[in-house]
């Protein structure tokens, strides 16, 4: 029986232990990718359920959010608080510790995505998001990140000042809005028994229906019978539909790129406009009141100068840092597809050999 | 000599379907009546089982899931648990508490309906005909699905076993009724067969966790798959020829077939292909490397700023 002292320790009520890694539980990742995967093309949310310990999040249930987001907030919470009381009369841990959203092509770095994981981070430090790319998880392996934001960008994003200089102080560029954390996924022992024995072919096959229950593949090979024979999907040739929309996408973001950086452009050409008609301005004055001083009129009174050259304040760069993000994440994604493609191709000419 | 065995005579619950109009309606034709179910079914059984409270012996929940037009196909998709009591002399489950979460599951997928349910333990007894009893008038005109799972690996095996009900007996009381099996399917997306072979990566090491693989470890997985199985066949066919193994015909035609259906290409033709699919793919890499290299750039002058 752990001392009292231990499992404090282990529940870190204070908070302090940050987190280092997350823990998946098979159930889990199993529900997120049959969630995503029936939504396509749409995007979908749900939340993460379970508890941190010792700075390892552990995930162990998750449920999905009806998509009517067009409906006021209240539909969602609603839902949430339902289904949090009927999982906690089945014991399941009703501790909200994170949610996870579906992407498509790695697009997931905008404005409310951001949003939401900060008033998330806010009410729940121990929190994280989890991402599953739908379009990666079809060629063969899953593909899920855990994501929490820096703290240095929440600080930044509560007083909602994304100025040139208040990045510059905090050193906050687009690779350190998001800290990823490494991913472990756990069975349970009866998980484990239920996964060998899907694995093993059932050797009273092909009796009578009225007997027995079997086991097939839907990958109907003759020669494997069992659910869990290799699949060779991963060794699919087929890259240039990938290829191409990541290629779109890249376009659209350095588009929007581009739109941003005329945007800060325009800004900054105004703000010269503004301060060379001030220093104008100032100018004249000057001449005049020497002027005035000559002839013994009294001096003009020196007006408000800023409030009459108004200068436009600063459009947030929080845009530019999420489209940076965005570019450098789809070229990631190209190379991190790149690697085992190369492999692919280099196999398919020596068999041809 | 008279037969001594007796024979029994079931009525599998008589399917409508729309083919069958045309056959003479005192004909009722039962269809083959199959199930497949999505493994993460399973999962969610056994989490559930695992949380019970103590003192529970068996758990019960509901299925979701859809059927096929002819209702003789039903496919498994979900579950959700579902807290009863049971005691000697009676059995309660939480009505109220099945409604709550089956309007719950309908917002997020309003095509799922309630197809039957599922216990954990493989004994059927009275309860389970008439917790069956219920679930059969929530499923209305089509018969439910009782699936068990038993988890006190009797055996050595995690049986499931899917069945539906007929009454048999002379009063049709509510449990006089006979669990008929039928047979059961796993199936799942390609994207869950995936996860699912990582998952059983983690059942050899010792605490049960496995780390996600990035592309390459995959694809260098699957690659040394193929590699066994090409040396597992070739073995095979050297021993053959050497004569220590009886030759099976329907082995060497069928790996023949496998062989000849690598593409012959000619040389020349092939090495065209894949120089420009190579060049195509290295293009894209250094286009999108060069991105990277301008933003990070970027990114550097703006902390001099």
């Amino acid at each position: 029986m752990p001392s009292n002292k231990e499992l404090s320790a282990a529940l870190d009520i204070e908070g302090t232990v940050p987190i280092h890694s997350v823990q998946l539980d098979a159930m889990v990742v199993l529900k997120i990718v049959k969630h995503c995967r029936e939504s396509i093309p749409a995007t979908v949310t749900g939340q993460l359920m379970g508890l941190d310990v010792n700075g390892v999040l552990e995930v162990t249930h998750s449920f999905p959010m009806p998509k009517n987001n067009q409906d006021s907030e209240d539909d969602g919470s609603n839902y949430q608080v339902q289904m949090m009381r009927c999982l906690r009369e089945v014991n399941v841990d009703d501790n909200s510790v994170g949610w996870y959203q579906s992407t498509n092509m790695g697009n997931f770095m905008n404005q409310s995505l951001i949003e939401h994981q900060f008033e998330f981070q806010q009410a729940l430090s121990k929190s994280v998001l989890i991402i599953h790319d739908v379009a990666r998880s079809s060629m063969g392996n899953i593909n899920l990140r855990a994501l929490r934001l820096t703290p240095a960008f929440m600080k930044l994003y509560k007083e909602k000042k994304f100025t040139t200089e208040a990045l510059t102080k905090a050193k906050l560029t687009f690779s350190n809005i998001f800290e990823e954390l490494p991913i472990t996924i756990r069975n349970t022992a009866l998980l484990t028994a239920l996964l060998y024995e899907l694995e093993t072919a059932d050797e009273s096959v092909e009796v009578s229906t009225s007997h027995l229950t079997t086991y097939k593949s839907t990958a109907s090979a003759p020669a494997s019978k069992s659910v869990l024979a290799p699949s060779f999907d991963v060794l699919d040739l087929s890259l240039d539909p990938y290829v191409a929309k990541n290629l779109e996408n890249l376009m659209d973001t350095i588009d929007d790129h581009h739109q941003e950086q005329g945007n800060y452009a325009y800004w900054q050409r105004s703000v010269e406009r503004e301060n060379k008609k001030k220093a104008a301005y100032l100018l004249n004055r000057k001449t005049e009141n020497a002027r005035r001083a000559q002839s013994g009129q009294a001096p003009l009174a020196n007006e408000d100068v800023d409030a009459m050259f108004k200068v436009p304040a600063e459009p947030s760069r929080l845009d530019h840092l999420l489209i940076s993000g965005q570019i450098d994440n789809y070229c990631k994604q190209i190379n991190e597809f790149a690697g085992p493609t190369l492999g692919k191709l280099f196999a398919v000419g020596e068999l041809q050999k | 000599m008279m037969d001594n065995s007796s024979t029994l005579h079931l009525a599998l619950p008589a399917v409508h379907t729309a083919a069958s109009a045309t056959a003479p309606p005192s004909l009722a034709q039962p269809r083959a009546f199959s199930t497949s179910v999505n493994p993460l079914v399973f999962f969610s059984i056994l989490d559930h089982y695992l949380r019970r409270n103590a003192g529970q012996d068996r758990v019960i929940g509901t299925l979701l899931g859809v059927r096929s037009e002819d209702g003789s196909e039903v496919e498994i998709k979900g579950c959700y648990p579902v807290p009863h009591l049971e005691t000697e002399d009676q059995v309660e489950v939480d009505m109220e508490y099945h409604r709550t979460m089956f309007e719950l599951h309908k917002q997020v997928n309003p095509k799922e309906v309630i197809v039957g349910w599922y216990a954990t333990g493989a004994a059927l007894n009275s309860y389970s005909a008439l917790i069956h009893d219920f679930y059969q008038k929530e499923v209305s005109s089509f018969p439910a699905v009782h699936l068990t799972m038993d988890t006190a690996l009797t055996n050595e095996r995690l049986g499931v076993k899917t069945y539906i009900s007929a009454p048999v007996g002379i009063t049709s009381k509510a449990d006089n009724c006979m669990f008929i099996p039928i047979p059961c399917d796993v199936k799942y997306f390609k994207a869950e067969r995936a996860g699912l072979e990582l998952l059983a990566n983690a059942k050899s090491t010792e605490s049960g966790s496995t780390t996600l693989l990035s592309d390459m470890d995959n694809l260098e997985q699957s690659v040394i798959e193929v590699q066994k199985m090409l040396e597992r066949v070739s073995e095979y066919v050297d021993s053959v020829l050497a004569g220590t193994v009886p030759a099976n015909n329907t082995v060497g035609r069928y790996l023949m077939d496998t062989v000849s259906v690598v593409p012959k290409v000619d040389a020349a033709e092939f090495e065209k292909m894949f120089n420009s699919h190579l060049q195509d793919l290295l293009m894209v890499i250094y286009l999108a490397n060069m991105t990277r290299t301008q933003l990070a750039v970027a990114k550097r002058l703006e902390k001099l700023m």
